[in-house]
């Protein structure tokens, strides 16, 4: 498979994009029965906003002219769906979101500049439990996956017992600072301060035969909204999700900061301006419930379910970060 | 002098007064005249007629280098050489923050000051690039001339193209292997997504490649410790503005606007925090931290060497600005002798900025256990001269003057100076490791 897609025409007309767009749907349709069966409510997701995600890894965001103000496309619905809970206890929506990746990041096979998340927030909840509902989704999908559509996962030369241990076996958790030992034994230097490299995610997704979760990540990898552990300080209350056989990361999650001061704190830390937040804040500044959650990438839960090479053939409309194209 | 009555009050600083009293605010600054085409900054030792304080005894100003009599070092560079060692057998080449330089130089940062526009900015990016000198791109370059409505001349997209050509004008004078840029986002500033842009534009990647690209968190500035960007904006751009940063004060009768910035670098965890941030997001970039010369200076220096920063700026008192008011520029921060004398050697480079423009005041500062010093005015002021060869020929009679300083002190390393070369001798008050000190 080359790196980059064929034009337009080759890829829409092709029997494996089929193949794959028609696994993609089941995975979105087993995931939302899966979640609704749970009391989840969906929301229809925003699309701009004075604020979003300030994410990491240097993405950048898109500005929309919004009246003479400057807003934002989503990188992610992160604010929203933690205000939305004041309407609901248990939420989701499957989101589009934008992030310009750095150039460099269209030879990973991972990155779109567009993606699509399953974005989950429940009030009251711990991390913990943010995992279990999102290893419970992962397999009914998957599940879902196997059982209804084997011809489509044939074309793809997609072997189902390649699910065999998720299907039947619970997820393994590792903390950050295993994985970063675990590395350090492959012969991987891994900043023990830092978000764990693409090369490293790979190296420790490659061994395995499930997805696992990483857990526990330091303060200072990850965005302001991810709690901080009040009994290990430097410590995050998150995790994220990575395939097995080297398709790397599906999730990220966490325990999310409710209390206004704490938010505003973390912004600084994260090297954000409040300022730019405000109308997040204000609500904040109310009170919004405790809350866990987490996005799930769906081209790259995809990409693993069929088992492709790169992740822009698990959309019909590929925006590989640089490459301009339909 | 005198008013209507016939009033005076000799002794008194009665003319400052009575310019108060006319002009109000405005004269807590310098001649709104003079903004955007003045390059401000305190002077040490020699403050401004009527200004009340000064720093005498600053060491950078009144110290002296002192070659020893005896120099074994001079014998053991004759024996390698096998003839009489010169000046031009001093090595100059340094490592600054991760850049390979072939002088003790770098070019420090200008923000939006409209001297750097005009062109200017883009001839010392030049110049800087053709030395292989490494060189800081100012904080508020983007944000300040501001993201407006995308599409219009003034809007972000035209801006972020003029701190991209100013990227580029560098880049494409840079020789292989030497400088690098260091783009400087501060807190205040984070929602213009400097970096982010940077990052992500294809013509950096050579740059980010070849480990020539650094992002400098600006905690503060020498010339208004304590304050952030501050800047003289019309009434129709204070609402524009209005949005992102606070605009109040109007100063004068045109009713111009102060634009103001608070630093937001304000705990030692948040500064820990957002260098670490700055590492994990963009694994291949420099990171680089500026500081204020604040009292703790020296605690923030090795918190920021500490949470892995490549190299830490301090800018004395004395550096320059394009606007900050006549109590800043005269009365506020340390100077940068002070700020020297007081931080201990981290793991990484310590780089200075301040009044710098010749070889004497480098090597002092050097001497003191800066890796490297920054040109600021001296670098607006030689492009200004001369946009082509201005920079270039200020920075070869900064480098004569600096090989003869070393190897009159029988050196041969810019990196052998030593506090033992001054006199009068800096008083030993450093303290052993200021990361196992409590806050006071």
């Amino acid at each position: 498979m080359s790196q980059l897609p064929p034009s337009p025409r080759k890829h829409l007309d092709s029997p494996r994009t089929r193949a794959v767009l028609r696994i993609q749907q089941q995975i979105v349709s087993a995931a939302r029965d899966h979640l609704r069966a749970l009391g989840f409510v969906e929301l229809l997701p925003p699309v701009i906003g004075p604020a979003t995600d300030p994410g990491g890894r240097g993405a950048k965001q898109v500005d929309v002219d919004y009246y003479g103000h400057r807003y934002k496309l989503m990188t992610s619905a992160i604010m929203y769906k933690q205000a939305a809970l004041l309407s609901f206890d248990k939420i989701f929506c499957v989101a589009p979101n934008v992030r310009l990746e750095p150039p460099e990041t269209c030879s990973t096979q991972r990155h779109l500049a567009e993606f699509h998340q399953f974005d989950v927030e429940i009030a009251g909840a711990g991390a913990q439990d943010a995992m279990g509902v999102a290893e419970d989704l992962v397999r009914a999908a998957v599940r879902s996956v196997t059982e209804q559509l084997p011809a489509d996962l044939d074309v793809l030369g997609r072997d189902p017992d390649a699910f065999a241990d998720l299907l039947a076996q619970p997820f393994d958790r590792l903390t950050h600072a295993t994985a970063v030992a675990e590395l350090a034994v492959l012969g991987h230097e891994q900043n023990p301060d830092a978000e764990i490299d693409w090369e490293g995610e790979a190296m420790l997704s490659r061994k395995a035969t499930r997805p696992f979760f990483v857990t526990s990540y330091p303060k200072g990898s990850r965005g302001f909204y991810d709690r901080e552990d009040p009994e290990v300080p430097g410590t995050l209350r998150n995790f994220d999700l990575l395939a097995a056989e080297g398709f790397g990361e599906l999730i990220s999650g966490a325990e999310r900061e409710f209390d206004h001061a704490r938010i505003v704190t973390r912004m600084r830390e994260t090297g954000e301006n409040p300022g730019k937040y405000q109308h997040f804040l204000e609500v904040a500044r109310e009170g919004i419930p405790a809350s866990a959650g987490f996005g799930i990438g769906i081209e790259r839960l995809t990409r693993y379910v069929c088992g492709l090479d790169a992740v822009w053939e698990a959309t019909a409309f590929p925006k590989i970060p640089g490459v301009v194209s339909l | 002098m005198t008013g209507g009555s016939g009033l005076s009050a000799p002794g008194f600083p009665e003319a400052a007064v009575r310019e108060r009293a006319r002009s109000g605010t405005a004269a807590a600054f310098p001649p709104l005249s003079g903004y955007g085409h003045t390059l401000l900054g305190a002077a040490p030792g020699a403050p401004e007629a009527g200004a009340p304080y000064g720093t005498p005894g600053e060491l950078l100003e009144t110290g002296r280098l002192v070659p020893p009599v005896f120099m074994p070092r001079r014998l053991e560079k004759l024996i390698e050489l096998g003839r009489e060692p010169q000046h031009s057998d001093v090595d100059l080449t340094t490592d600054i923050g991760g850049f390979q330089a072939p002088l003790p130089l770098y070019v420090s940062a200008f923000g939006s000051t409209r001297a750097a526009g005009d062109g200017l900015g883009t001839a010392v990016g030049r110049q800087a690039g053709s030395l292989g000198l490494p060189l800081v791109i100012g904080e508020n370059v983007l944000p300040v001339s501001g993201y407006g409505r995308p599409g219009t001349a003034s809007d972000g997209g035209g801006n972020a193209a003029g701190l991209l050509r100013r990227i580029r004008a560098y880049a494409d004078e840079l020789p292989d292997g030497v400088g690098g840029i260091a783009v400087q986002q501060s807190t205040e500033d984070a929602d213009a997504e400097v970096w982010n842009l940077v990052h992500s534009d294809p013509h950096v990647q050579p740059l980010l490649a070849s480990g020539r690209l650094a992002f400098e968190l600006k905690v503060g500035q020498g010339a208004k410790p304590g304050l952030g960007g501050m800047t003289l904006v019309d009434a129709a751009e204070a609402d524009r503005l209005a949005d992102r940063y606070r605009v109040q004060d109007t100063l004068g009768e045109k009713g111009d606007v102060l634009r103001c910035s608070a630093p937001g670098t304000v705990t030692e965890e948040i500064l820990r925090q957002q260098i670490r941030f700055m590492r994990s997001n963009y694994p291949r970039v420099r990171v680089w931290v500026k500081l204020f010369p604040g009292r703790d200076v020296d605690r923030a220096a090795a918190v920021a060497w500490q949470a892995g920063a490549d190299a830490v700026t301090v800018d004395g008192a004395e550096g320059g600005s394009g606007w900050a008011p006549h109590a800043f520029l005269d009365g506020v921060g340390l100077p940068l002798g002070e700020c020297l004398r007081r931080i201990a050697a981290g793991p990484h480079p310590l780089l200075v900025s301040g009044r710098m423009w010749e070889g004497g005041r480098v090597a002092r500062s050097l001497a003191l256990g800066a890796r490297a010093a920054g040109l600021g005015r001296a670098a607006l002021l030689a492009a200004d001269e001369d946009p082509d060869r201005g920079l270039i020929r200020l920075t070869a009679c900064l480098e004569l003057e600096l090989r003869l300083l070393v190897s009159a002190l029988g050196k041969y390393a810019a990196a052998e100076l030593a506090p033992e070369d001054l006199w009068p001798q800096p008083a030993a008050e450093r303290r052993p490791d200021p990361t196992t000190r409590e806050p006071s």
